[in-house]
């Protein structure tokens, strides 16, 4: 092969390897980027007034008076969207009007009983009455526009006679009024759709906005507030301005997705104008203001996680790695300082290698049986603790599960304290027992954290270990060590695959997840730059 | 005399201290046995290995895991063949191409790719990764065989790279410097010296690298599909597949303590853990190899 042939391709390996490093960059910060941006978010977001009032009415936070005031600018701004759909909605609820008719009837029926009229006067008020209602009813529920006005009309002929002054069967004539008024411009024939629709705005407004003013206060927290972000709320103005159908093309075609201005399907009615009103005056009902949630980290959360923050997991996840830590410190060192110290190279001593070895290898999932049919079920009832998942159980496997890595890092550190250290203080006459404890140890002692620290990264983001030991995806904060928690690690499984509520807040996903990274990402640096500078300091700079 | 005692005695208390790692291994072996043994003894060993049909909650029930152990294998090689290539060649270019300085910024990213918690990897699958493949490549589900095994390369690189770095970089200088005295470009010294020199570090880091997909629960539990069946054609990426730990991680939470269901995962899980030891013994014989190797030179 000719050289400049072979030092081109040699070029082109360069290039390559080089290229697979970029490669593996480019793969942390494909898998932290979107993460991170997108869990940032459920810390540092447009809060709008709704976040404000969830704040104080579940955790006491903020100013009352101030949120109040706020709340009842927001109320202006929002009236005449709930008087407009009110209105929309007396031409074409015909059920509610038809209701309303008879009710007003039998008010009247009631009315008559009670006055001092004679029987016949009673029969023939009540008999004209019942037209009247009869005839109004029909127009109600009429979509033919010619019947509605001749209905309407007969009615509104007893518009100025004696017998109804000041009676309640004037609300029926009232009732005509109201309803030419409205219909006006309504095309009749789609009162039906326009009725399913308008129910469908109103699903998405008391999402949007909260639950209308005048309803009940619903039983379920979330469903107590509108949106509570300004991207939230302009997902929501999205579904609200489009109406959104799924189109079949043909047989055994997939559906298609169409997108029309919902303005269009009210077209001529007063609605027509609501949508732009609404996209126009959203900031004023909703007032967006640049929050940051820092109480995310402390704050517990309702069902679901819809509202709130991961204190809990939190907690949770610390108190099983520290709780771990404790266990497998003393093992871990000790091992470690057996191994390096007195250790000979026999068969007993490869045993113990083999078996850290294996240790490492052994998947986390068997970790979590291990846990599940040694502590759960055997060693806790051994000592009268009831035998279910708790936090004890939990860090125990954690802390068998880390053995290796604790030993290997602490090995490690001891291994790299120089000689020379060593044989300075046996020269004194210290023994070996002294030497280790007051010169080796303390020279290694940056190496063994080192170790701690990843062991303690490594245990907070495990899952499986922990699914039967003492994790719960929902539940109180735990009172003693012997009751299940919450952790980061389980709940991000939760929050992704399992529950169906969370997937209606997609920051709060992200958020979970991310807080875990952090941790780790936290703990890792911490470890990285201990061990940087421990390795400066042995080799003398 | 005194003297003599405590030596011994604390080297006695020091030694079953250190003995707590072979009673771990003891005591996982123990009951792992202990609550798969009545289904051992009552079902046969021999369906349990070859019957792709697991249906635990049929009457009556069906326990075969030859669809999860196919999966598991599946997932585990595509990743391998996904992570190898790059694994190498990452290797090699962090000891033999750059410098120290570079090496010391690529290492930390390393690290930082192995310490992200599977289940961060998981969430990632399901929430960023499936979506986008579903919309890219138009798959019925962006949960697959694919998706898992990507994931599980990212996740096996760390492993196979700093294991196979560090044999690499053990090939002394001398084999390196008579290869380019002889005029080989550095692209033949890397292939036809040095990795063959180091090839055992570079098969137990692979060896290493694949325990780990294998063992692996909360990202083939949540990327996979979970959908037992063996895929067909066999190169199609795009099913859904589902794999020994993924069945134990969902089965157990359903399962009473005490059923078959339980006591077949818990043999499911023994299986896993044959598997395991059985990779693990040949990544310490490649190990031990590369380190006599080592000494050699």
């Amino acid at each position: 092969m000719r050289p400049g042939i072979r030092i081109a391709i040699d070029k082109i390996f360069t290039v390559v390897a080089g290229a697979s490093v970029v490669c593996l960059c480019l793969v942390l910060a494909g898998v932290l980027g979107p993460m991170l941006w997108r869990g940032g978010s459920a810390v540092a977001f447009k809060g709008t007034v709704e976040f404000r009032k969830m704040q104080l009415v579940l955790f006491g936070r903020g100013d009352e008076d101030k949120i109040a005031a706020e709340s009842r600018q927001a109320e202006i701004a929002r009236a005449k969207i709930y008087s407009t759909i009110e209105k929309f909605k007396g031409g074409i609820d015909s059920e509610a009007l038809i209701d309303k008719a008879k009710q007003i009837y039998r008010q009247f029926g009631n009315d008559l009983r009670q006055t001092d009229r004679t029987a016949e006067e009673v029969a023939e008020l009540r008999s004209v009455t019942r037209q009247i209602r009869d005839r109004l009813e029909s127009a109600f529920a009429s979509s033919n526009a010619a019947e509605v006005n001749e209905s309407l009309a007969y009615v509104l002929n007893f518009k100025d006679d004696p017998r109804f002054k000041n009676t309640s069967a004037a609300g029926l004539i009232g009732l005509a009024e109201q309803y030419s008024k409205d219909i006006h411009g309504i095309n009749l024939a789609e009162r039906q759709r326009y009725y399913q629709e308008i129910r469908q705005v109103e699903d998405i407004l008391t999402e949007l906005l909260g639950p209308a003013p005048g309803t009940a206060t619903p039983a379920l927290m979330m469903n107590r507030f509108g949106a509570t972000r300004w991207d939230l709320a302009q997902k929501l103005l999205g579904q609200l301005c489009w109406y959104e159908e799924w189109i079949k093309q043909g047989p055994g075609q997939p559906m298609v997705k169409r997108l029309t201005p919902r303005s269009q399907r009210f077209a001529g009615t007063e609605i027509e104008g609501l949508f732009i009103y609404i996209q126009k005056n959203l900031p004023e009902m909703l007032k967006p203001k640049p929050t940051f949630y820092w109480q995310y980290f402390i704050d517990d959360s309702t069902p679901g996680h819809y509202f709130g923050g991961v204190g809990p997991e939190i907690l949770g996840t610390l108190l099983l790695t520290i709780l771990a830590m404790l266990f497998v410190v003393p093992f871990g060192v000790i091992s470690a300082a057996y191994l390096v110290e007195c250790a000979s190279d026999n068969l007993v001593i490869r045993i113990i290698r083999m078996s850290i070895n294996t240790l490492a290898g052994v998947p986390s999932i068997v970790f979590g049986l291990f846990g599940l049919a040694f502590f759960v079920l055997f060693f806790l009832p051994l000592f009268g603790a009831p035998s279910k998942g708790c936090i004890l159980a939990a860090s125990m496997t954690l802390a068998v599960l880390t053995l290796p890595v604790m030993i290997r890092a602490s090995e490690e550190a001891i291994r790299a304290v120089p000689q020379t250290y060593k044989e300075a203080s046996l020269a004194l006459g210290a023994s070996r027992f002294r030497t280790f404890v007051k010169v080796t140890l303390p020279a290694a002692l940056p190496g063994i954290l080192t170790g701690v620290i990843l062991s303690l990264s490594r245990v907070a983001g495990e899952t499986a270990p922990v699914l039967f030991t003492g994790a719960v995806a929902l539940g109180p904060v735990p009172k003693s060590i012997f009751d299940p928690t919450r952790t980061l690690s389980y709940g991000s499984y939760d929050m992704a695959v399992g529950d169906k509520l969370a997937a209606m807040v997609p920051h709060n996903q992200f958020g979970m997840v991310v807080t875990l990274v952090l941790l780790i990402l936290c703990l890792n640096t911490v470890a990285i730059i201990l061990r940087s500078r421990m390795f400066k300091k042995l080799a003398g700079h | 005399m005194r003297g003599f005692l405590t030596l011994h005695l604390g080297r006695t208390a020091l030694f079953l201290v250190t003995c707590t790692s072979v009673l771990a291994v003891f005591l996982i072996f123990l009951f792992v046995v202990r609550e798969a043994m009545p289904f051992l003894a009552k079902f046969s060993i021999k369906e349990f290995l070859t019957s792709t049909a697991w249906y635990p909650e049929a009457v009556p029930p069906k326990f075969g895991t030859l669809a999860l152990l196919v999966g598991s294998g599946y997932v585990t090689i595509v990743s391998i063949i996904f992570a190898v290539p790059v694994g190498i060649l990452a290797a090699v270019f962090l000891s033999d191409i750059v410098s120290m300085k570079i090496r010391n910024i690529i290492k930390p990213i390393i690290e930082i790719l192995a310490a992200i918690p599977s289940v961060a990897y998981g969430f990632f699958a399901v929430m960023v990764l499936a979506p986008w493949m579903q919309e890219k490549f138009g798959f019925s589900t962006g949960t697959n065989a694919l998706n898992a095994s990507l994931i599980l390369a990212v996740m096996a690189l760390p492993t196979i790279i700093s294991v196979s770095e560090d044999s690499i970089s053990a090939v002394g200088r001398e084999l390196r410097e008579a290869s380019y005295g002889c005029g080989a470009t550095r692209m033949e010294t890397i292939f036809k010296v040095v990795i063959p020199a180091a090839h055992s570090g570079i098969i137990a880091g692979i060896v290493l690298g694949m325990m780990r997909a294998i063992g692996e629960t909360m990202v083939v539990w949540m990327a996979s599909g979970n959908a037992a069946q063996i895929p067909s054609p066999w190169w199609d990426l795009s099913q859904s597949v589902r794999t020994l730990t993924a069945t134990i991680a969902g089965d157990m939470g359903e399962t009473e303590k005490g059923s078959p269901h339980y006591r077949a995962l818990f043999a499911a899980g023994l299986l896993l853990l044959v598997i395991i030891l059985c990779l693990n013994m040949v990544s310490e014989y490649f190990l031990i190899r590369a380190k006599q190797a080592g000494g050699k030179r």
